[in-house]
C-alpha cells in the first residue's frame, strides 16, 4: 500500500470519528432532551403546548328573568374592557418611544374620552404587561376603537347583567355582583337561584395561528357551556312599578321613614307586587351600600316585605277574631262591655286606644272601633290559651311563608311551656295573651299578614305564596302549581269575618274604593319604651269583598305627617286597590 | 390420469442456479408482471418523485383549504359574536322601552296626564243598561 493511499484512509477515518463524536453528542443531547427532561413532568411538553394551543373557558349565558306578562326584568349584554399592553409597546417601538406614545395616548383619549392623558401616560410608565384602561365601554367606543386597529391596545369583551327597568322589583330581585373572575347573584332571587341562573360554563382547547385565532386542525376539544335558566315571576310589572311608585310618594309624604307593600292573588297566593322603600338601583347596586331600609336597621338590599318583622297591631284582630269565629264562640253580633280598659286577675289591664269608652259593643264594632278590650276579651275570656295559639299556627305566625324557599325572618312571638308546644317561652304571661290579641308582642313580616289575610279572603283555605311561576331550563319547563297550605278557618267563619271586615272598611274612608266592596282592617302599632307617636301604620285587606281577587297589605313605618293606619296608610290602599281593580277590569260589585 | 402443466417445466440446474431472493423477485413478477416488469430504474424514480410531488401538492393545497376554511369559520364565528352582541343590545332595548318607567316618563313627555281616581265614576254593567234603557224611554 502505498502513502498517499494510507493518508487518504486515515484523513478518512479522521473525518469517521469526527462524525461520529459529533453523533454521539448528538445522540447525547437527544437523549438529555427526549428522555431526561421528558420524564420529569413532562414540563417542556407542557411548555411548547402553551405556545400553540389555548384553553379558555365559555362562559353560560346567564338566564333571564320575566315578569308575568313576558317582559323583561333582567337581562345580559356584552361590553368591552380595554387594556394596553406597556411592555409589549416599548419593544415594539424601541426606535422612537415618546413620539408615538404621544400619538398612542392621543388615539386613545380621542376614543376614550373618560380616561384622561394624564392617567394614560401614567399606565404606560408601569411596564406591566396589560394594563386596564377602562371598564364596560359604550358599544360606540369600541367600534371606534375596533376601527382604530391601535397596536398594544386590545378590548376584552365581558358580558354584565342589566336590570332595563331600573329599581323595578329590585329588592325582589337582587342583584348580580361581578368581579373580573366571577359574577355571583346576592340577595334575591339571583342569590337564592344563582346557580340555576348562572348555568354552566363550557371549556375550548384549541390550536392557535400566530394571531391567536384558534385553528380546526390539530387538537380541538369544545365542551358546550349550558346555559342558565330562564326565570318567569308572578310579578305584573305594571302593578310594581304602580305600587312602587305611590308606595315612595306616601312615604316621603308622610316624612316616614320606610315603607312596604305586598300584593297577593287571592285565589291563589301568587305575589303580584312587592315593593320597599327605600330602594336601590341593581343596575348601580354599589351606590346603594349606605342605604337602609325597614327603619334604618337594614340595608335597601333586603325586601322588607320578608325581612322587616314588625308588630301588626290592630290589623291581628281579624286574626283573633278569625279563631273565635270559627270555633263558634262568637257570631259577628255576639256582644261586650267595653268601658275603654278591661281589668285582669292574671294579666295587666288593656285599653283602648285613648281609654275610648264604646259600652255595648258587638263583635263586628269591635272591629269598626278597632277596640284592644274587645280583642284581648275575645282571646282572654273566651279563646284562651288553647284555642288561640294553635290558630296563630295555623295562620302561618312565627314561620317562613316559604315564598321562594329562600331566607327570609320567621316572626316571634311568646307561647306558654306548659302545652307541649314549641318553640315556647317560660317568659310567656297571660300579658302576652292579651296583647297578642291586638297585634302587640307579637312580630311578623308584612308578607305573613297578607298571607293570614289571604287565608281569609279565599274562604278560609291558605295558599303558599309564591313568586316564581316558570322555570326555564333550555327548553324544559317546571311550572309552579298553586299549592294548598292547609285550611285555616271554615267557610262560614270566613264569610262572617269578611263582613266584619267589610263594615271595619267605613273606619278607613280612604281606603274604600268607589263601585267595590272592600274588607279591610287597619293597624296603628306603638313600640314598647318609644314614644306612642312613633308608629307603624299599616292596612290589610282585600277586595271585591264579594268575589276576592287581590289581598293588600300596605305598611308604613314612622310616619310623622298622620300617625294611624286610617291616615297615613289607607289612602295608599285605596289607591292601589282602584288601580288593580281598573287594570285586570275587574267588574264592580256594588253601586256607588 | 394425466395432468398437463400450464407451462415448461425448468431443469434442475436452472432451478438449483436461483437464489432465494430471486425466486422472491420471480413470484412478485408473476403476481406483476406491468409493475416491475417493465418499468426500469428510472422511470421508477422519476414517477416516485412525480408521485410523491403530487402527494405533497395535494396536502399542501388541503392544509391552504383547511386554512381558508379556518378563516372563514373564524369570520363566521366574529360575526356570531358581534350578532349576539347586537342581538343581546336590542332585547335590552326593548325591554327598557317596555318598562313602566320608560312609558311613564314618555307619556308625561308627549303631555299625559294620570288619572285621579277621585275623578273617575264606576259604573256596573247592569246600572248603564237600566239607565239606558231609561233613556231610550219615549
Amino acid at each position: 500500500m502505498n502513502i498517499a493511499l494510507r493518508r487518504a484512509r486515515n484523513r478518512q477515518m479522521v473525518i469517521f470519528l469526527l462524525v461520529s463524536a459529533g453523533m454521539l453528542v448528538l445522540l447525547g443531547r437527544l437523549y438529555y432532551w427526549q428522555i431526561l427532561q421528558a420524564y420529569s413532568g413532562y414540563a417542556l411538553a407542557q411548555q411548547a403546548n402553551q405556545e400553540h394551543t389555548q384553553d379558555i373557558p365559555v362562559d353560560a349565558s346567564r338566564g333571564l328573568i320575566y315578569d308575568s306578562q313576558g317582559h323583561i326584568l333582567a337581562t345580559n349584554v356584552v361590553r368591552d374592557d380595554v387594556y394596553v399592553e406597556p411592555h409589549q409597546f416599548s419593544v415594539d417601538r424601541a426606535a422612537n418611544p415618546q413620539i408615538d406614545l404621544d400619538s398612542l395616548i392621543r388615539s386613545i383619549h380621542q376614543a376614550l374620552p373618560q380616561v384622561s392623558v394624564s392617567t394614560l401616560q401614567a399606565d404606560f410608565k408601569l411596564e406591566a404587561g396589560a394594563v386596564r384602561i377602562a371598564v364596560r365601554i359604550d358599544p360606540a367606543q369600541s367600534q371606534a376603537l375596533r376601527n382604530m386597529r391601535l397596536r398594544d391596545v386590545f378590548l376584552y369583551a365581558r358580558t354584565w347583567r342589566i336590570y332595563p327597568a331600573g329599581t323595578l322589583a329590585a329588592q325582589i330581585m337582587g342583584y348580580v355582583m361581578q368581579s373580573d373572575t366571577a359574577n355571583s347573584g346576592m340577595y334575591g332571587l339571583e342569590g337564592q337561584y344563582n346557580k340555576l341562573l348562572a348555568g354552566i360554563p363550557g371549556q375550548s382547547l384549541t390550536e392557535n395561528d400566530l394571531q391567536g385565532n384558534p385553528l380546526t386542525v390539530g387538537v380541538d376539544h369544545q365542551q358546550a357551556p349550558v346555559d342558565g335558566a330562564d326565570l318567569t315571576l308572578t310579578i305584573d310589572s305594571n302593578v310594581e312599578y304602580m305600587v312602587e311608585q305611590e308606595l315612595a310618594k306616601q312615604v316621603r309624604q308622610m316624612q316616614a321613614q320606610s315603607g312596604a307593600v305586598v300584593v297577593l292573588n287571592a285565589k291563589t297566593g301568587a305575589v303580584v307586587a312587592m315593593a320597599g322603600y327605600p330602594t336601590y338601583d341593581p343596575n348601580h347596586y354599589g351606590q346603594a351600600s349606605s342605604a337602609l331600609g325597614c327603619l334604618h336597621t337594614e340595608q335597601a338590599y333586603f325586601n322588607p316585605a320578608l325581612y322587616c318583622a314588625y308588630e301588626p297591631g290592630s290589623t291581628m284582630k281579624a286574626v283573633t277574631m278569625a279563631a273565635a269565629l270559627d270555633q263558634g264562640l262568637i257570631t259577628p253580633d255576639s256582644t261586650l262591655q267595653d268601658h275603654g280598659c278591661i281589668s285582669y286577675n292574671d294579666a295587666p289591664a288593656v285599653c283602648n286606644w285613648q281609654s275610648r269608652v264604646y259600652n255595648t259593643e258587638t263583635m263586628t264594632q269591635v272591629l269598626i272601633h278597632s277596640a284592644n278590650v274587645g280583642a284581648s276579651y275575645v282571646a282572654h275570656d273566651i279563646l284562651g290559651v288553647d284555642r288561640y295559639y294553635p290558630y296563630l299556627v295555623r295562620f302561618g305566625f312565627g314561620q317562613s311563608t316559604g315564598v321562594s324557599d329562600g331566607p327570609e325572618a320567621s316572626g316571634f312571638y311568646r307561647q306558654p311551656c306548659n302545652h307541649g308546644w314549641s318553640p315556647c317561652s317560660q317568659k310567656w304571661t297571660m300579658s302576652d295573651l292579651t296583647r297578642q290579641a291586638f297585634g302587640q308582642g307579637i312580630v311578623a313580616t308584612p308578607l305573613q299578614m297578607a298571607q293570614a289575610y289571604q287565608a281569609i279572603a279565599n274562604g278560609g283555605v291558605m295558599m303558599q305564596p309564591y313568586l316564581v311561576s316558570a322555570i326555564d331550563q333550555n327548553g324544559h319547563t317546571i311550572r309552579t302549581q298553586p299549592v294548598v297550605k292547609q285550611r285555616v278557618i271554615s267557610q262560614h267563619a270566613a264569610q262572617m269575618l269578611t263582613q266584619m271586615l267589610t263594615q271595619s272598611a267605613y273606619s278607613a274612608q280612604s281606603a274604600l274604593v268607589p263601585g267595590y266592596s272592600v274588607a279591610v282592617k287597619t293597624g296603628t302599632a306603638t313600640t314598647q319604651y318609644i314614644s306612642d307617636t312613633q308608629t307603624e301604620a299599616s292596612v290589610a285587606g282585600f277586595l271585591p269583598a264579594s268575589n276576592p281577587q287581590f289581598v293588600i297589605l300596605v305598611k308604613i313605618d314612622r310616619p310623622q305627617q298622620s300617625i294611624y293606619g286610617s291616615t297615613a296608610a289607607a289612602p295608599l290602599w285605596g289607591t292601589i286597590a282602584q288601580q288593580l281593580m281598573w287594570d285586570y277590569a275587574i267588574p264592580p260589585d256594588m253601586g256607588q | 390420469m394425466h395432468h398437463q402443466r400450464a407451462y415448461p417445466q425448468r431443469s434442475q440446474k436452472s432451478r438449483a442456479r436461483r437464489l432465494p431472493e430471486q425466486a422472491w423477485l420471480a413470484r412478485g413478477r408473476r403476481r406483476f408482471p406491468l409493475l416491475f416488469s417493465r418499468i426500469g430504474p428510472v422511470t421508477l424514480t422519476i414517477c416516485s418523485v412525480l408521485l410523491i410531488s403530487l402527494m405533497a401538492v395535494l396536502y399542501l393545497y388541503q392544509q391552504g383549504q383547511a386554512m381558508t376554511t379556518n378563516q372563514q369559520i373564524q369570520a363566521l364565528r366574529n360575526q356570531q359574536a358581534s350578532l349576539r352582541r347586537q342581538n343581546a343590545d336590542l332585547v335590552n332595548q326593548i325591554a327598557t322601552e317596555q318598562s313602566p318607567a320608560y312609558i311613564a316618563a314618555y307619556a308625561i313627555k308627549m303631555g299625559l296626564k294620570a288619572a285621579n281616581g277621585h275623578n273617575v265614576q264606576v259604573t256596573n254593567s247592569s246600572q248603564a243598561q237600566n239607565n239606558g234603557d231609561q233613556n231610550n224611554q219615549p
